[in-house]
């Protein structure tokens, strides 16, 4: 999960910076004088590892965006509009409060498992976050359902079972209870 | 250090601009125990406490909390700056004043229109929320809540535009920027407080007119007009990234102007903290990005564009300040006093919040942690555990100087370990939550993220520790403070 493969990393770069806040602490109590030589050195050293931590790290990541691609063609279209304080999901476009009304009511949609699917995603009235949590309970995939923009999510859903999707952006007082679902199968 | 100190007001101006330091001291740390009750509060909420409120006051709350701790703790360092900035410019005791009453008054409305109208957007009212409330909250505390952002802005705008006008008294732009160390050329010697002063309240001003422009289309939207979301979307968290930034960035300049006076050691300008800075200037600008992330409506290459800035950031806040502060205290003849702890261990809290910061401004990973209990974390850490302590730092170093009151070392050594202690448990759970896809401003968690409400029980206990730091730290510092304000 990628959630606590970062947290990891985090734990680890964070503890290394603690223990050097420490360490420099507990120096202060044999106090001498400062080389500013060596200290320029080390300086210049960690620049460069930053650096080189930082240009890796976006080498290996900032191809991967979960941004639609011209050259992918989806095998299946899923339309969401937000609204508060629910999700409409449906097969067919929504355009309208009563198609809305019949995606929120209607059974859930299904997908197919392991085919490449489009979410279009966008909002009749406030900003929603349509985020999609995995039969485990894992935040798996997201974009924002902003009024007047379509967002266009896609995904290849390997597991079958039951997909809930939460809003994760401040809508109202019924913020927390907002929700959709669909299926893998 | 302040070689290049003059002086520029004669005793009773300062007198009186040193009572007006101690009064926005005193002011905030009033506001810090109300506010941090909120944030109390608010976990508590998420830990099922009070089943029978409401959850529209658990919304209301957020807003006055997040609005409320980001202001307190701007006008805090804003004030810290203007106090330290006196050994080499003249800042404008009426602003200074002007702004006070401003921003009491700006409180006052914001704590009417949210306490007393449930008015619950979250400190970023996103378009069009704010119109939209189902009922919830009536149009008088929207209004109410744009005419405070209105007076706070001008007032912080003013005080900003005064602080940059008194540096441009002694300082040309140039100077200021330190263009003449990057350049390797002759001129004045500058502080690295007014360089970075300059550099944050450049980016200030451009953060300001964003709010501007932000109110001034809700208010042609309430007129009829159509309002573009996305638009609205980038103004708004180009303001509050730039807000939130620049604070940082002034209790870090507080530090490079306190520190050495514990250290015994000069930290002065040179090329390679010039450069720092004015790249600085240059990717703020667009790190604000990342919020936007999710939007994907938004062109891919600003996407990309806005992690590059979002990763270029941790190189001179790395390489230069917090690699600059250890090699200042390192081996020094320190004088450890709960000034000069609180300010180290601030910028400790800086950088390990800057680290979750840069993790979740990769886009992919973005893409699992946006607006999950992550974002909090982080933030947290570098305003909580960060600028907030260096701002306590710097009130409790300009008491003492003022007041002459000498502290008590093993208060000072017990208030340290509770606020880290109960600081960084309540944080470990807004980290592990995160991880663990729990949403934020949530103020009930539905049985998807139920665990939310076990690590918030577990938060609130360390919340109990933070408090108590906290009450310590008013008991020594508040001390001081008062006395000061009479001396």
């Amino acid at each position: 999960m990628i959630q606590m493969q970062a947290f990891y990393v985090f734990l680890g770069v964070a503890g290394l910076l603690a223990a050097v806040f420490v360490y420099t602490i507990a120096s202060t109590r044999r106090a001498r004088d400062l080389d500013y030589h060596t200290a320029y050195a080390l300086r210049r050293k960690l620049l460069y590892v930053l650096l080189a931590v930082l240009v890796v790290g976006l080498g290996m990541t900032l191809a991967k965006t979960p941004y639609p691609r011209d050259k992918d063609i989806p095998e299946q279209v899923v339309f969401v509009v937000g609204k508060q304080f629910s999700f409409g999901i449906s097969a067919s476009p929504i355009t309208n409060d009563d198609e809305y009304l019949a995606a929120t009511y209607s059974t859930p949609v299904q997908v197919g498992a392991g085919s490449f699917v489009e979410f279009r995603v966008t909002s009749f009235d406030v900003n929603h976050g349509f985020s999609v949590y995995d039969p485990e309970g894992h935040l798996i995939a997201q974009t924002q359902a902003m009024p007047g923009y379509v967002n266009r999510l896609r995904l290849r859903l390997t597991q079958p079972g039951r997909y809930r999707v939460l809003c994760l952006e401040l809508c109202g007082s019924g913020h927390h209870r907002m929700r959709g679902v669909f299926d893998v199968k | 250090m302040a070689s290049n100190a003059v002086v520029l007001f004669d005793e009773s101006e300062m007198i009186r601009f040193r009572r007006m330091t101690v009064i926005w001291g005193i002011t905030a740390l009033v506001l810090l125990p109300i506010l941090a009750l909120l944030g109390y509060f608010m976990r508590l909420f998420q830990s099922g406490a009070f089943p029978q409120i409401r959850p529209e006051w658990f919304y209301a709350v957020l807003t006055l909390h997040s609005l409320g701790m980001v202001g307190t703790w701007f006008v805090g360092a804003m004030a810290g700056v203007s106090f330290l900035l006196l050994k080499y410019t003249r800042p404008s005791l009426a602003v200074s004043k002007f702004s006070f009453w401003g921003t009491l008054l700006g409180v006052v409305l914001l704590i009417v229109c949210t306490l007393g109208g449930l008015f619950g957007t979250g400190w970023y009212f996103l378009y069009p929320l704010p119109l939209m409330s189902q009922g919830v909250w009536q149009p008088w505390a929207t209004l109410t809540f744009f005419i405070a952002l209105a007076i706070l802005g001008v007032c912080w705008t003013v005080w900003t535009l005064d602080i940059l006008r008194s540096i441009a008294q002694r300082y040309s732009l140039r100077a200021a920027l330190g263009l003449n160390y990057v350049f390797g050329e002759p001129g004045p010697e500058v502080p690295p407080l007014v360089l970075i002063t300059t550099v944050s309240l450049i980016v200030g001003v451009a953060g300001f007119v964003a709010a501007v422009i932000v109110i001034a289309l809700f208010a042609a939207r309430a007129l009829g007009v159509n309002v573009d979301p996305l638009l609205m979307k980038n103004l708004t968290f180009f303001f509050g990234h730039i807000l939130v930034n620049i604070t940082m960035y002034l209790g870090v300049a507080m530090v490079y102007e306190l520190l050495p006076t514990y250290a015994g050691r000069p930290w002065k300008t040179n090329r390679v903290v010039a450069i720092a800075w004015d790249a600085v200037l240059f990717l703020i600008l667009f790190a604000y990005f990342h919020h936007l992330y999710m939007d994907f409506a938004q062109p891919q290459w600003v996407q990309r564009f806005g992690q590059i800035c979002s990763y270029g950031l941790a190189v001179p806040a790395g390489v230069v300040s917090i690699f600059g502060t250890l090699a200042l205290v390192y081996a020094a003849r320190m004088r450890w006093t709960l000034a000069s702890t609180l300010l180290f261990l601030g910028i400790m809290g800086w950088g390990i919040g800057g680290i979750a910061a840069v993790i979740d401004s990769t886009v992919e990973v973005n893409s699992h942690f946006h607006n999950t209990l992550w974002v909090p974390a982080h933030f947290h850490t570098y305003y909580l555990m960060g600028v907030v302590l260096m701002i306590l730092g710097f009130i409790d170093h300009a008491g003492k100087e003022i007041s002459g009151l000498e502290e008590n070392p093993r208060r000072s050594k017990l208030t340290v370990i509770l606020l880290l202690i109960g600081g960084y448990g309540f944080l470990s759970m807004f980290f592990w939550a995160g991880a663990h896809s729990v949403p934020r401003r949530y103020a009930i968690y539905p049985l998807e993220v139920a665990q939310g409400t076990e690590y918030a029980r577990i938060a609130v206990l360390f919340i109990t520790v933070l408090l108590l730091g906290v009450l310590l730290y008013l008991w020594e510092t508040g001390r001081r403070c008062l006395k000061a304000l009479s001396a």
